[in-house]
């Protein structure tokens, strides 16, 4: 008789260890798998190369992918988009430019460029949805738009000159010269893809 | 592509967090000690990561071309002044040592993510970063692993079907705009498809992981990580 009622005892336990299982909310799940895919989409990115008008190096649309994780996702998961991108790239995901991947690309000569990603992402998130609450990107004006991702810009450029003047030992001009000069002119394209990608009816999740 | 490759070298068999702190040990090392004679002792470390790891120096290079143009160029600037003679070679040197330390990070870290299975990588985040913020990262990153090629492959779909349809002839904007918005829509398409496919599932915070247990052939390398990492703030 002892018997039985033991079994049943364990079959109990493990239905109570069965409702420990702690669910993660529904927004939040939305949430975890839209930054998941902004991350993979930012990595995608690097792999689509465009020739660039004004100098021999080619164009990537990694930035456009920061600039529209902050704008698509808000500050807070935009930010969580780039944070997974690096993380991804950290671990070994063939992210980053060129297809590179691991630890050393984070002390790296484009090392500045992602440290900066996540705060860029945030930055334009703030200033396109004016806090943290992510709203209608479609309803904001295109100087809104541009001046967050201006802002954008100039952080993501900043800090990549000054990491470049870090890891490579450069002075201020050199680092300018081989990390903005060439590279900025593609930016103002990119902003302008990006307004057109948020003014237009294609894209209607938000 | 630089990814994992199965194998069966020694740094196969290394736990994921040993094998971190070997590379943040390196790099501290690399960039305190950027002298020729720090940088030559780093080298013969790197040497040996890559032969415990199997991975032959030029496989190595090989994967992180991307960086070479910039590695090189520092210090060729560095090297131009603006009157005569024109080319100052010792104004070169601290810039080479600093590209030179970076390679040898670089070419660390592709040992790294030869020889790491990502599953491991994604248990070793969780114990580093305790709580829902680790377990965030942990799942984020594997799904960052798992669209990737799918993302990949809607983009150059996209890029394709613009080429059939002339889109080339179209100015950089327009291309640049057409080929983002394709990737924007299919990843919000994507998604929203997970999201609702997570919660079917009951997308949890305490999922199970694989157990990651150092063992004894660990203990060189974190003894080689802890001098390391002193080393650096000698």
């Amino acid at each position: 008789m002892t018997e039985p009622s033991r079994e049943r005892t364990a079959e109990d336990e493990g239905n109570t260890r069965g409702t420990d299982v702690e669910l993660v909310g529904d927004a939040v799940t939305i949430n975890v798998a839209r930054a998941a895919l902004f991350a993979a989409l930012i990595g995608a990115f690097s792999y689509v190369s465009f020739p660039n008008p004004v100098s021999p190096t080619p164009v990537t649309l990694q930035v456009l992918g920061v600039f529209l994780a902050g704008i698509f996702l808000g500050p807070i998961w935009g930010g969580t988009a780039c944070v997974l991108y690096i993380v991804a790239g950290i671990l070994g995901a063939p992210v980053f430019a060129g297809g590179a991947a691991g630890f050393g690309v984070l002390v790296g000569p484009t090392a500045g460029y992602l440290w900066s990603m996540p705060v860029a992402a945030f930055t334009v998130g703030m200033v396109v949805h004016g806090g943290f609450t992510p709203s209608d990107p479609k309803s904001n004006g295109p100087i809104r738009l541009v001046s967050a991702m201006v802002a954008g810009t100039v952080l993501i450029y900043a800090t990549g000159v000054i990491g470049m003047m870090f890891t490579l030992d450069l002075a201020l001009s050199e680092a300018f010269i081989t990390g903005a000069v060439v590279l900025v002119p593609a930016e103002v394209l990119k902003i302008a893809a990006a307004v057109g990608i948020v003014r237009s009816d294609a894209i209607t999740a938000s | 592509m630089l990814t994992y490759e199965p194998g069966s070298s020694i740094a196969h068999r290394l736990d994921p967090r040993s094998k971190l702190a070997v590379q943040i040990g390196i790099a501290l090392a690399a960039f305190s000690h950027t002298t020729p004679r720090g940088l030559s002792f780093v080298t013969v470390l790197t040497g040996c990561i890559l032969a415990v790891a199997a991975l032959s120096p030029l496989a190595a290079l090989q994967e992180i071309r991307y960086a070479l143009p910039f590695l090189v160029a520092g210090p060729l600037l560095s090297m131009i002044v603006l009157r005569p003679p024109w080319l100052a070679p010792p104004a070169a040197i601290r810039p080479a040592l600093a590209s030179y330390r970076v390679l040898l990070v670089l070419l660390v870290s592709v040992a790294y993510v030869r020889t790491t299975r990502v599953r491991e990588s994604r248990a070793a985040i969780q114990l580093v970063v305790p709580g829902r913020v680790g377990r965030l990262l942990g799942v984020g990153v594997s799904l960052v692993f798992r669209f990737l090629p799918v993302l990949i492959a809607d983009l150059s779909r996209a890029r394709v079907a613009m080429r059939a349809r002339l889109g080339t002839e179209r100015r950089l904007i327009d291309r640049m705009r057409i080929v983002a918005t394709t990737g924007v829509r299919r990843a919000f398409g994507r998604a929203d498809r997970l999201g609702t496919a997570l919660r079917a599932r009951c997308f949890a915070w305490n999922p199970t992981l694989p157990t990651l247990q150092l063992a004894p052939r660990d203990v060189p390398f974190l003894l080689l990580a802890v001098a390391l990492i002193t080393w650096s703030f000698v």
